[in-house]
């Protein structure tokens, strides 16, 4: 199939949407509601195009691409119907003391449409009668007036972790994000895998943990889960050596397409944990567990494990390793046992 | 069988399967991510098949729920392998080029007729029929498994049955089918593949073979033990008398392993015990030295995922107080008791050492991953760009083997003391020994303490209602859980999970295993459930007991 955009003739395939052709000859088509794990709804209305012999302008995340198309993707017609949506978008949405949409979360799609797309004349705000709720889960925080309504949360909830815990409510102006009779989100069918805060265009859905938190200030460094098998990548927002928030990569980019669990966003409380070993511990002759330098017990353990080699035979000691630890941690655990204790007592968990 | 232990294909290959069979995993709770690939595929029109005791998540979705009676695996795969064989369904060409010993398989089924089956498993012969037709008939097909597959007495049959439905029917080597073990800890897959095996140097290369015992002792420059050691299993059965001392690195052998009370005993008789670890643990009870380790937030190194896919792990924060990474520790270790470990620089310098031992991730480094991203084994050089699917050209060495197996009965069934069928696993907001997860705010919300699930009838009989508490007791031990009455579970058959070291459920499961592997049997023992009277809390009743 062959399509024209902005006047160059492209290659589309079956299958492809005009908003696919595009992106992948580099052109930039504005979106908040679209992403390529969810069916395409057309609402946000951001990605419209020209297309030769239609009146109006169409969603491109919606329209399939057909042979001997004739699209404009910046034509003055397109961009005045950014600018003017941008504005109405504007009229109900928090803004900062710049006229400009709050930044959020990890960033703001709307804020950067408008540096981007500029806006068309200033429309009066709208007092939107939303009904706000305080939701007791520990992990989702959701703020209506960040919000957009391009119902990718609903959907992603709804077709990718489907659960469909929470949904479109009210009518006109008051229409909102909620979960069935407005019950808490931990008395819904949520399973807290967060997947509505990495979608959010807007940040209005976000981590309750990281509120507050600076995302430009936060350092981001890209790891692998430690749950399951998996193998997700993670990207871990560090600030002042603290695990502040855990994010998911770039659906498309990785294992993962963008997801995870409750437990890999969430479940980073343990490492910064009070209950955590900050020093060796050596049992000593009352029995119980005290404090000792490293030299020490490191001493201690050698003697212990080499006195059993010496009393029973290097075949009387196990060594356990741990499918928790790194590859590198596992093969110096074995060569521990092999070469250094000359025994092959050595397994971990795999044993299941 | 064929190849190691391990997905033989890729997980983002699952969205484009056309037929899913599920059986002894529950994808949601324990790989959530992989659940959604699923759920992904079932929206695209892909087939769903799952055969499990409980009504999960999955069951729902599915266009055939096979709930089959615990421990009965072996008895359903060959009926399927029955079906296929007298209907003609197989693949002749497959079988004639790429494999041996299908007269095994054709002797062993010729009686196991889905008539017979349906008495054993409880399904009923049309449905094992159907599934049987779907899964031989549909071209993108691939079987998807875990624990629930290997932790019984049979856990081997099983997969040897499994083996066998993907050599008759061809779905091997193939987009999108194969044979899938999705497993169950971040580096399960990354810890064999280093050699952290009784029977195996890195890269799988047997202990047994005096080659690769001169290889190993001329790198490592010290002589080798010729001798098999003994598996995690066997090392819990003897402790105390064939083990008198123990290195344990990450892991709560108190918790996590079958038959507690036997384990502490044992420990007891242990002469020494070094736990290496980030939290203090159940072990720690029994520890003579604890050394402080980092998490894997607080150190660099590769995890190695279901698929064989090599990943790296980031120090993104410092470790807390004295606190250091396993590897350094390890090392450090090693130099105190006298031997000579390398003074690498940092894991990359380990990870080059491992990798220039085995052909299979010789192509592999730390530099490449940090350009390229993860990598998949087999990676024999450099230029080599990993292998997302295995046996592309026919199964890794030389012909893949049929095995006959036959239905045996679990170890422990339910009787009149012991009438209940209880199987044991992990749900979705707790992680096994749970030391990271009970510290997590969410999960503490969800699932604060241990529960068990029953079928309605099964409690009403009882005088049991929905959140009371009982009493659950097996001949190996007793523990106090609320009852969770739950739509999920067949009549006869309860369920736990295992990260409570309060009431910890493997003080219930029978440590009898596999005759091959020695695996426990996790999935099936017989226990009683009594209401429990007066006002007493989870943890206080167990801590009485």
């Amino acid at each position: 199939m062959k399509v024209t955009l902005n006047g160059q003739v492209v290659d589309a395939r079956e299958g492809d949407t005009l908003l696919d052709v595009c992106r992948r000859e580099g052109l930039d088509v504005p979106t908040l509601c679209q992403d390529d794990r969810v069916d395409p709804m057309g609402s946000c209305r951001m990605c419209l195009v020209e297309v030769e012999g239609q009146r109006r302008l169409l969603p491109s995340c919606a329209l399939p691409a057909e042979d001997g198309q004739v699209v404009l993707t910046e034509s003055e017609k397109v961009k005045r119907h950014r600018a003017v949506l941008l504005s109405m978008y504007l009229s109900d949405h928090e803004l900062d003391q710049d006229g400009l949409p709050t930044e959020r979360g990890t960033g703001n799609k709307l804020r950067e449409h408008v540096l981007t797309h500029g806006t068309g004349p200033k429309l009066p705000p709208i007092e939107a009668p939303r009904q706000y709720r305080v939701d007791a889960n520990p992990y989702v925080h959701f703020d209506p007036e960040a919000c957009v309504l391009c119902n990718l949360c609903v959907r992603y909830c709804d077709e990718v972790e489907a659960v469909a815990a929470i949904t479109l409510a009210g009518r006109g102006a008051g229409t909102t994000i909620a979960t069935a009779d407005n019950r808490d989100l931990m008395d819904t069918s949520c399973e807290l895998c967060g997947g509505c805060i990495a979608v959010c265009p807007t940040g209005a859905m976000t981590e309750k943990a990281a509120l507050g938190s600076d995302w430009r200030e936060e350092e981001v460094v890209r790891t692998t889960c430690n749950f399951c098998g998996v193998g997700c990548q993670l990207d871990l927002h560090v600030k002042d050596d603290r695990v502040v928030r855990a994010t998911s990569p770039e659906p498309g980019t990785t294992v993962n397409d963008g997801n995870l669990c409750v437990k890999g966003r969430f479940a980073t409380e343990f490492i910064h944990h009070e209950d955590r070993l900050t020093q060796p511990l050596v049992r000593g002759e009352d029995g119980q567990l005290h404090p000792a330098s490293w030299e020490a017990a490191l001493e201690v353990a050698a003697r212990g494990l080499l006195g059993v080699k010496e009393r029973h035979g290097a075949d009387r000691l196990g060594f356990i390793s741990s499918s928790r630890c790194t590859g590198e941690e596992n093969y110096l655990v074995q060569k521990l046992a092999r070469a250094a204790f000359g025994t092959n007592n050595c397994h971990q968990c795999a044993a299941t | 069988m064929f190849g190691a232990g391990a997905m033989t294909n890729s997980i983002p290959e699952i969205r484009d399967t056309e037929l899913m069979f599920v059986i002894g995993s529950n994808t949601t709770e324990a790989h959530p991510i992989i659940a959604m690939e699923m759920k992904r595929a079932k929206r695209r029109g892909a087939k769903l098949i799952v055969a499990d005791p409980r009504k999960i998540w999955l069951s729902e979705i599915a266009d055939l729920h096979l709930q089959i009676r615990p421990g009965t695996d072996v008895a359903l795969l060959t009926a399927m392998a029955h079906v296929i064989v007298t209907e003609d369904l197989h693949d002749k060409e497959f079988i004639a080029a790429h494999t041996e010993g299908f007269e095994a398989v054709l002797e062993s089924t010729r009686e196991t007729t889905p008539e017979w089956a349906e008495e054993i498993t409880g399904v009923s012969a049309e449905d094992i029929r159907l599934a049987a037709r779907w899964y031989a008939t549909t071209e993108l097909a691939g079987i998807y498994y875990t624990l629930g597959i290997t932790e019984h007495s049979h856990g081997t049959d099983n997969v040897y049955g499994l083996a066998n439905l993907v050599l008759m029917t061809g779905h091997l080597g193939k987009y999108a089918c194969g044979m899938n073990p999705l497993r169950g800890q971040n580096n399960v897959q990354g810890a064999n593949d280093a050699g952290a095996s009784p029977v195996f140097y890195p890269g799988y290369q047997r202990v047994s073979d005096p080659a690769a015992r001169r290889y190993f002792e001329e790198a490592w420059g010290a002589p080798l033990s010729p001798d098999d050691g003994m598996n995690l299993n066997v090392m819990m059965k003897t402790l105390g008398e064939g083990m008198k001392g123990l290195y344990i690195m990450g892991e709560d052998i108190v918790l996590s392993e079958p038959n507690t009370t036997a384990i502490e005993e044992g420990l007891n008789g242990v002469e020494f015990l070094v736990l290496q670890d980030i939290f203090l643990n159940e072990t720690a009870r029994f520890a003579d030295v604890i050394l402080p380790a980092a998490c894997f937030a607080e150190k660099d190194g590769v995890f190695t995922n279901s698929d064989r896919r090599v990943q790296r792990v980031r120090k993104a924060v410092a470790p807390p107080g004295e606190a250091r990474a396993d590897w350094e520790i390890i090392c450090d270790l090693a130099r105190a008791c006298g031997y000579e470990m390398p003074h690498y620089e940092g894991p990359h310098e380990v990870y080059a050492e491992l990798a220039a031992l085995c052909d299979q991730f010789r192509g592999i480094s730390h530099e490449r991953i940090e350009a390229e991203g993860g990598l998949q084994w087999p990676c024999p050089s450099e230029d080599h760009p990993g292998t997302p699917t295995l046996h592309g050209d026919g199964p890794i060495k030389g012909k893949a083997s049929f095995q006959g197996i036959a239905y045996r009965p679990s170890l422990e069934l339910p009787d009149e003391d012991y009438p209940l069928v209880l199987s044991t696993g992990r749900t979705l907001y707790h992680y096994n020994a749970a030391t990271q997860t009970r510290r997590s705010s969410g999960p503490l919300a969800k699932q604060p303490h241990n529960f068990v699930e029953m079928h309605r009838r099964d409690a009403r009989k009882r005088g049991i209602a929905d959140g009371d508490l009982v009493q659950v007791s097996s001949r190996r031990g007793t523990v106090v859980a609320t009852v969770n009455v739950s739509p999920r579970m067949r009549r006869g058959c309860v369920w736990m999970p295992l990260h409570f070291p309060e009431s910890n459920t493997n003080r219930l499961t029978n440590d009898a295993g596999d005759p091959v592997t020695q695996t426990a049997e996790f999935k099936v023992c017989a226990v009683r459930v009594e209401p429990v009277r007066g006002p007493v809390s989870v943890g206080e009743a167990s801590r009485q007991q």
